[in-house]
């Protein structure tokens, strides 16, 4: 039994243990939606002082090196590492008040990738999938058309970012190679230069003509070389397709626009992602790693990588805005948890999951907007405190999915895709 | 709301259940109260049962602990929920009727006979027990087996026997769930509808703790006469148990398949690998009339042994490999290659298991020890245990009652203390390193206590009786091992040859493979316990089976299907097609072009079978699917297709470059006239000749090289075409 058709009789099965009563409960289940969402993952967790949430009034142990920079907000400001962000802010939320105790990597990716902490304790290095992602779950919930991927990560998949019991077809479909080098080209959807003349065309007229195997004509059969056929001309569907060609090659784009994310592999990734979702794929990872600073953070941050996460989700988030794309498109911002208030004795921040800075904007959130709070010290949040399942529950209903649907997992046990979260409310103006 | 409080406030100074009615209560907390919200689907996992309940009101899932249950509805929420001296405003009620706003809605009406029966045991003082309550002990499902015209609905009833003798009409307490909802629908109370499909499966009935399957067949519209079936050649009891069946449902099996077809699929099925050029050609020309016999000997001989190695490690590699960012490289290593030795040597099962399961010391050693090391909790080396070995799953058991089987929290725990007298010292588990050896070992007087009732659990496998006179300086893993690897063991050879027969059918004659339940029939009963018997006589030898089983005619059927069978997905009255998995189309397509893959950690010429984890990276394997190691094993592995598949097998840079790269194969094919280059690229990918329209389209493709040209392009359109089509990419 395939694992769609167990997710079918799955669902079936769960008639019997009163699926329409459950059904009932999700007469609220949000409008129907094309939504998109970039998700940008900064693995390792990025330090909410040098960041959006700046204590320039906390002692210096605490304060760290940086300045601040105000913001189109009177009265905000952000780090001064993020002059390009801060110039931006009114097209976006900075939710300073999440916070959660899952204070290693291995349970912080898991919380915020899947909006479920995990069952059991893990440990630091944990690479662990207890619940799907927040990709695979808007993968198996969309249908997307002409043979696009529903879930795309590049350059990795971020840890806990899998299907888990929805199945490797919602697994993302990852694009390693750098969108910054000349001869970048997305993977398998595009043919293979070697071929790219008028010997494309004839194999697979060739291939049309060779592949006789009998097909069983009557759907109860259920022959897989039927599916196969599907699944081919699905695959043709895409590769023949002009639209979704132009999206996958970044090269189309205007030097200017390149420049302006920046020439560089995130920022490509970036570019390539606004195109991709442009096309028709609802969500796009983009991971971004090397945030863990235990040591010399002020050194690394003055390096390029806070300077490329600058210029590069602004000028995305502003492409996004100029192309009249942010409404149906969200952008989020997010590592697994914010840094320790004291510098410790090699420069850097430790864990800290009891405060961190997201950023969100388009699909509807309002700009130049801070929710929450952390206190005057950066230690605890400590207004309109949002949990993980708050902002799982914000992601899925922006994106058209009740957060309460009922899956049914591998043992048909019914699984709701995140537990007592609500909604972060100033997210919906 | 506002206007209730008083009324609650009574309702607490009246100091709650020792308020009591003067006559003796008659509603029982678990015969009814609880059984009532079961079915008005208030303790459901998507409601108050959730892990942190609905609204602060949490209830236990199924149930399964009644306590807590009473505790909640009684005295949480101060006693608001319920009110004695006014039945009608108890919470409970209210919001069941949606008389004030329930999120759930309206649950039962006012007037019906759940609001009733709640209504009196409030009334009663909703007492935790009543007077000499009797439990339940079994029920019983009239009629026990029905027998459907298609699409007819006909209901049945549930009777429960109590402790006290007593029985009681219960369906309108109990749960049903249909075994499979395509074959046979259930309703709410009872009513079983059949669909279009003849066959049979069941529909679980479920009332407190009781569980109990009805049988539901639809017989077919119209039967073949027997004599059909008694013309149809028998090379095994396989054979004959399979028309039995066959006869039973109405169905007709496929005609037998053609030498080429089994060649490619028995090779496949068990080398996981093409049959080379040689070895098709000789075959094919061989004319003895028991070749095929003769087949499945060279392919079972030591000869293959490496090979045969690798396929199946790979396939337990799934089952018992950890990850290794959790238990560390070497111990991972060590497993995978000791699995690889034990096929190798084609070790039986019952030496294999037993070497597995009482495995002790040092995790950079010895293999097995990685199993200890991921499976670190009594528990949770018996939930694996079962699910592999005994094909039972016993997990859902660690919180409440199986929902669709007999087993309970005591089966689990019990199960459990076989593996709960394990010491370790040396480096826990500090992922993603765990450089350091843990050392594992046996130390008498290890305990495991029940959750609930905090009991120490004696060690029982499930649905046995407790071992009576066990040494107790004897590892228990020990004596679990032998009871599990006796010929007369009810759970383990049949739990084997189900497995060994999925992987030559594509499926379980059980299916799912480790889902052995009453409600949960096998496709053939009798055949499934012939096979198990005959692989217990023979000394638990797997290649013995897979003996037994190419060389029956049910293994050599055509997968094309007849007017008789076409529907038929359930009880291989025909070959399935099946993907191939990624490995063996990856292994495949390296061998023909003769460009080995470039495999992570492994040497040079190594095939993605020989990978021992899998998290080596391969964009290839994560297309076509790999068990995702970083959930718990067993893992499952993505069988179908796809279109990501589809265009990495179309579009992939990496296939391009192994078509046109330098291969001995493919430069010589270019030298050889073309109606004899496309024969032998059929044989290659397809293990057969090509039939006279494709040998026409292929020479023509091929056509002649213009000057100063070769015709390797061409060649390479070819491959890429058959690479590309149905009959290459599934097992048929």
């Amino acid at each position: 039994m395939g694992r769609r058709d167990f997710i079918q009789t799955g669902l079936g099965a769960l008639g019997g243990l009163g699926l329409t009563s459950m059904l009932g409960l999700q007469s609220r289940a949000a409008a129907k939606s094309d939504t998109r969402c970039i998700f940008i993952w900064l693995d390792g967790g990025p330090s909410h002082y040098e960041t959006f949430d700046p204590k320039p009034d906390a002692p210096s142990e605490i304060r760290g090196e940086f300045g601040t920079v105000p913001t189109t907000v009177p009265g905000v400001h952000f780090s001064d590492k993020f002059p390009h962000l801060a110039k931006s802010f009114d097209r976006f939320t900075v939710v300073r008040s999440i916070a959660h105790a899952q204070n290693n990597h291995g349970a912080g990716n898991h919380y915020l990738m899947t909006g479920a902490p995990t069952p059991v304790p893990v440990g630091c290095g944990a690479y662990v999938t207890f619940h799907p992602s927040y990709g695979s779950v808007v993968s198996h919930h969309r249908k997307v058309e002409h043979g696009l991927p529903g879930y795309i990560s590049t350059p990795r998949m971020s840890r806990s970012g899998g299907p888990n019991f929805l199945g490797a077809q919602h697994a993302p479909f990852v694009i390693s190679d750098n969108p910054d080098k000349k001869d970048f080209r997305v993977r398998d959807v595009t043919l293979p230069r070697a071929i790219q003349d008028g010997r494309a065309k004839s194999r697979v007229e060739l291939r049309k003509s060779l592949d006789q195997m009998r097909r069983m004509t009557d759907a109860a059969a259920e022959d897989p070389a039927v599916a196969f056929d599907e699944y081919y001309a699905k695959a043709f569907d895409l590769v023949t397709s002009d639209e979704a060609q132009k999206a996958f090659d970044i090269s189309h784009e205007p030097e200017a626009v390149r420049e302006k994310y920046g020439r560089n592999d995130f920022g490509q990734r970036l570019l390539l992602a606004r195109r991709l979702t442009e096309v028709g794929v609802p969500f796009v990872t983009v991971y971004n790693g090397g945030w863990d600073d235990h040591r010399s953070l002020f050194t690394n941050y003055k390096k390029s990588k806070a300077e490329r996460l600058d210029i590069g989700v602004s000028a995305l988030i502003e492409d996004l805005a100029e192309r009249g794309s942010l409404d149906n498109t969200m952008v989020v911002l997010l590592g697994e948890f914010g840094r320790t208030p004291k510098i410790n004795k090699d420069g850097g921040r430790d864990h800290w999951s009891f405060a961190m800075s997201v950023l969100m904007a388009g699909a509807g959130i309002p700009g130049g907007q801070i929710v929450g709070a952390t206190d005057v010290k950066g230690y605890y949040a400590n207004e309109n405190i949002y949990a993980p399942e708050d902002f799982a529950s914000t992601l899925y209903t922006k994106m058209g999915i009740d957060p309460q649907t009922i899956l049914p997992d591998t043992n048909n046990r019914p699984i709701q895709l995140v537990n007592n979260g609500r909604l972060i409310k100033e997210l919906f103006a | 709301m506002k206007r209730l409080l008083p009324l609650l406030l009574l309702g607490l100074l009246s100091g709650l259940p020792s308020l009591r009615a003067s006559s003796p209560a008659t509603i029982s907390f678990e015969n009814d109260v609880l059984p009532i919200m079961t079915r008005a689907g208030c303790m459901l996992g998507s409601c108050h049962a959730k892990s942190d309940g609905q609204n602060g009101f949490q209830l236990s899932i199924f149930s399964f602990d009644p306590d807590s249950d009473y505790r909640e509805i009684v005295y949480d929420a101060r006693g608001r929920r319920i009110f004695p001296s006014s039945p009608d405003h108890s919470l409970l009620l209210l919001k069941a009727t949606n008389t004030i706003p329930h999120e759930g809605e309206q649950r039962f009406a006012k007037d019906s006979e759940f609001y009733k029966v709640l209504r009196q045991w409030i009334a009663e003082g909703a007492p935790r027990h009543i007077p000499d309550e009797p439990e339940p002990v079994s029920i019983s499902i009239t009629p026990p087996e029905l027998s459907f015209k298609k699409n007819e609905t006909l209901p049945i009833k549930v009777t429960v026997t109590y402790s006290n003798g007593k029985t009681r009409d219960v369906t309108h307490l109990s749960e049903f769930t249909s075994n499979d909802v395509a074959f046979a629908q259930v309703d709410h109370d009872g009513n079983i509808t059949a669909g279009a499909v003849p066959g049979e499966n069941s529909v679980i009935v479920r009332y407190v703790e009781q569980v109990a399957a009805v049988r539901v067949v639809i017989p077919p519209d119209k039967l073949l006469p027997p004599e059909t079936y008694t013309a149809l050649p028998k090379n095994n009891p396989i054979d004959e148990l399979s028309y039995a069946r066959f006869q039973e449902l109405g169905l007709f099996p496929s005609d037998p398949c053609r030498d080429d077809e089994f060649l490619r699929r028995a090779t496949l099925d068990v080398l996981g690998r093409l049959p080379s050029l040689e070895e098709t050609r000789a075959f094919l020309a061989d004319t003895s009339p028991d070749k095929r016999a003769k087949l499945a000997d060279r392919l079972l001989s030591p000869a293959h042994r490496f090979e045969y190695a690798d396929f199946w490690a790979t396939k337990w590699g799934d089952l018992l490999r950890p990850d290794t960012r959790r238990v560390g490289v070497k111990p991972v290593y060590l497993l995978d290659q000791w699995i690889r030795e034990k096929f190798r040597d084609n070790t039986t099962w019952d030496d294999f298991v037993t070497e597995l399961l009482t495995a002790t010391g040092s995790s950079h050693e010895y293999g097995p020890v990685a199993v200890l090391r991921d499976k670190r909790e009594p528990f949770e080396m018996s939930e694996f245990v079962g699910q592999l070995f005994l094909g039972v799953r016993l997990n859902c058991a660690q919180c409440h009652h199986h929902p669709s089987e007999k087993w309970s929290q005591d089966d689990y725990y019990s199960m459990a203390a076989f593996f709960g007298s394990m010491k370790r010292k040396g480096q826990g588990i500090s992922a993603p390193i765990s450089g350091e050896p843990e050392y594992w070992w046996f130390e008498p007087g290890g305990k495991v206590t029940h959750p609930v009732s905090e009991a120490v659990m004696p060690p029982k496998p499930p649905d046995t009786p407790v071992f009576t006179d066990m040494d107790p300086d004897t590892d228990p893993r020990a004596i679990f091992a032998d009871w599990l690897t006796t010929k007369e063991n009810p759970f383990f050879a049949r739990a084997m040859v189900n497995r060994i027969w999925a992987e030559m059918f594509g499926k379980g004659l059980v299916d799912p493979v480790d889902d052995f339940r009453e409600s949960n029939p096998a496709a053939n009963a009798p055949l499934l316990e012939w096979l198990a018997r005959d692989f217990a006589e023979h000394g638990f030898d797997q290649k013995h089976t897979l003996r037994r089983i190419l060389n029956s005619r049910l293994y050599q059927q055509s997968s094309e299907p007849n007017e008789h069978n076409v529907g038929d997905k359930r009880n291989f009255s025909r070959s399935y097609r099946r993907r191939l998995p990624g490995e063996v189309l990856l292994d495949s397509i390296s061998l023909i072009t003769a460009q080995p893959e470039k495999l992570t950690g492994l040497p040079a010429d190594a095939r993605a079978m020989q990978q021992w984890n899998h998290l080596l990276p391969s964009d290839f394997l994560d297309a076509f699917g790999r068990p995702d190691s970083s959930a718990a094993p067993p893992c499952e592995r993505e069988t179908g297709g796809s279109v990501v598949q589809a265009l990495h097998l179309m579009n992939s840079d990496r296939l391009q470059t192994k078509l046109s790269g330098k291969s001995p194969w493919l430069d010589e094919l270019v030298k050889k006239p073309a109606a004899e280059a496309v024969d032998e690229i059929y044989l290659r990918l397809f293990s057969r000749h090509p039939r006279d329209e494709e040998k026409q389209i292929g020479v023509r493709h091929i056509g002649t090289p213009a000057e100063g040209e070769t015709t390797r392009p061409q060649i390479e359109d070819l491959v890429w075409s058959l690479l590309n089509s149905a009959e290459f990419v599934l097992n048929h």
